[in-house]
């Protein structure tokens, strides 16, 4: 064996001797001012046993510092840092990124295998670009939900802190304020995460952050679509004043027609009405948590069915109004045709428009504020209210409550017979 | 095992003065070389040594350059007795040295990055609150 590393010339052809470190965001810390040593083979790589030039920096204050572990070749073929092992596009372990791209990439791992691997490699290398990774990865790049959910958008430059101090943890630190190292609790050692290792982190297998990611990414919400089959109407939740019909509508109208779309400026919310129920679906599953139009994150969410506002109403309306039914009155009149404002095709009764809140039976939306959350969109036939229930509404802001008015008649309600427009 | 003596003239005048002075470092020097390593860390080893070493310099150079209290002969005497670092004493005479801990802490090519010790850095030029120790010789900033 020889003595020094540069006396040593076997095999040196496949030394690696680079000017540049493979790093990650993070690893590199916050300074855009770095210094870095470099030292020509210093280390073996930590994964193929080969020389490589080794970079050494401090990322940032008080932080501790970092030198590269693997060697190039190695870093290049599974594509991450070469210090944290993390991919360099997503910031995620190797098992994560493959699992979402559904990589299946063989390495081997035997020493002459692994040789004769990496020599194939580094020569399919030297004919790539050398900007996009190479390898299985390079072929299965399209970007996934999982990966675009899970992955780190800003540098961690927590992962850089100094190591806990040893010392410290036996009660045996005498270097106080000065210590370098992190004077804090360790992490229980019977957590899956205190044991990591750099070959399975480096082959994707076995890793526990990986499987806390894919456990979390499995316990995310998710909306279910509700059994109500009828229902097409999606809440947009949370729009303020940046986002309108507009916005919604040059959005939305990709997963399929679009029934109405309904923007309710006093509640920021908006209801989003398909014609069917597959575009509603994948509407849904689409813009779930993603959706951000003009840099306001969307709130999605089902609209209710109308058996359950039907329900919610009754109550609202049974301990608002206790007044005299009108005596001898024959039952419900039917509702008036709707062809006088908006059933302009001839359509048949529209599936049940979902509102978050009860929608007014009748009368003037802009009187009874709080009683209504927003308009109901147009093109959505009223149900009949229920028989028991409509003669006994009085008409609204006429007479406050607790007076006199007994009695309430159809009649009354201006909007029932026609005499205004359907609100708009 | 006393001190070898580099020369057979006697000393010259006023060395019963600052001989006892000189005696007690000499033994705590004695003593450092002789501490046990033992739960020091390896930096540490060596911090009483330049510590000690410093002391006697820096006595030996404010008795003749601030109080003017001993002979240049017997100031000579000291620096040819290699009791004073005449090397140390050199940089102190230099402006923004006057501290100098020790000559290892302004040796820039020993560092990777060609600076000098973190001791060497000026308090206010630290961010606020740092706590320095240096590792050569254990200084705690030497530059006002």
């Amino acid at each position: 064996m020889a003595s020094s590393k540069g006396a040593n010339t076997y095999n040196r052809q496949n030394w690696e001797d680079s000017e540049f470190p493979i790093l990650c965001q993070t690893c590199l810390g916050d300074n855009p001012y770095l210094r870095m040593m470099k030292e020509p083979y210093g280390k073996e790589c930590k994964i193929c046993a080969r020389p490589f030039t080794v970079f050494r920096w401090c990322p940032g204050a008080r932080m501790r510092f970092k030198k590269t572990e693997v060697c190039q070749t190695c870093s290049k073929i599974k594509n991450v840092c070469q210090t944290c092992l993390l991919d360099l596009e997503y910031g995620l372990p190797v098992q994560v990124r493959d699992a979402a791209l559904k990589i299946q990439d063989n390495m081997p791992k035997s020493d002459v295998n692994k040789e004769y691997y990496q020599q194939n490699m580094e020569r399919e290398m030297a004919l790539n670009d050398g900007v996009n990774p190479s390898g299985a990865l390079g072929k299965a790049m399209a970007p996934s939900d999982m990966l675009l959910k899970l992955a780190r958008t800003t540098p961690y430059y927590k992962r850089n802190r100094p190591h806990i101090c040893s010392f410290w943890v036996k009660g045996e630190c005498k270097r106080g304020e000065e210590c370098p190292y992190r004077h804090e609790k360790p992490t229980d050692p019977d957590d899956p995460l205190a044991d990591q290792n750099i070959k399975d982190r480096f082959y994707g297998m076995n890793d526990p952050v990986a499987d806390k990611l894919m456990n979390r990414y499995t316990s995310m919400p998710k909306l279910e679509p509700p059994e109500d089959r009828t229902i097409t109407t999606l809440y947009v939740g949370g729009l303020g004043d940046k986002v309108g019909e507009t916005e919604l509508k040059d959005y939305f109208y990709q997963f399929g027609e679009i029934r109405s779309i309904n923007v309710v400026s006093k509640q920021q919310c908006a209801f989003v009405q398909f014609t069917t129920r597959a575009a509603a679906e994948t509407a849904s599953e689409k813009s779930f948590n993603k959706l951000i139009i003009n840099g306001r994150r969307l709130n999605i969410k089902w609209g209710k069915s109308q058996g359950q506002i039907g329900t919610e109403r009754e109550e609202k309306e049974e301990e608002r109004h206790n007044l005299a039914p009108v005596p001898g009155l024959p039952g419900a009149l039917p509702i008036p045709p709707e062809e006088i404002s908006n059933n302009f095709f001839n359509l048949g009764p529209m599936p049940p428009m979902q509102l978050r809140g009860p929608m007014p039976p009748r009368g003037p939306p802009h009187m009874i504020p709080m009683f209504m959350r927003g308009p109901p969109p147009p093109g959505v036939r009223l149900p009949p209210p229920p028989p028991g229930m409509m003669p006994l509404r009085p008409p609204p802001g006429v007479m406050p409550r607790g007076h006199v008015p007994q009695m309430h008649y159809p009649s009354q309600d201006p909007n029932r017979m026609g005499a205004t427009m359907q609100n708009r | 095992m006393p001190k070898v003596k580099r020369s057979r003239k006697p000393p010259p005048d006023g060395w019963e003065l600052i001989e006892p002075t000189l005696d007690e470092l000499e033994a705590k020097m004695r003593e450092a070389e002789t501490d046990p390593h033992e739960g020091k860390r390896k930096v540490e080893a060596l911090w009483p040594i330049f510590r000690l070493h410093h002391q006697r310099s820096r006595y030996i150079y404010d008795l003749f350059y601030r109080r003017k209290a001993i002979s240049r002969e017997l100031y000579e005497y000291c620096l040819k007795e290699n009791i004073a670092d005449k090397n140390l004493i050199a940089k102190w005479k230099k402006q923004g040295y006057e501290n100098l801990c020790c000559l290892r802490c302004i040796q820039a090519r020993d560092t990777n990055f060609g600076t000098n010790c973190i001791c060497r850095v000026p308090k206010s030029k630290l961010e606020a609150g740092k706590i320095v120790e240096c590792i050569h010789c254990g200084c705690r900033g030497c530059s006002g």
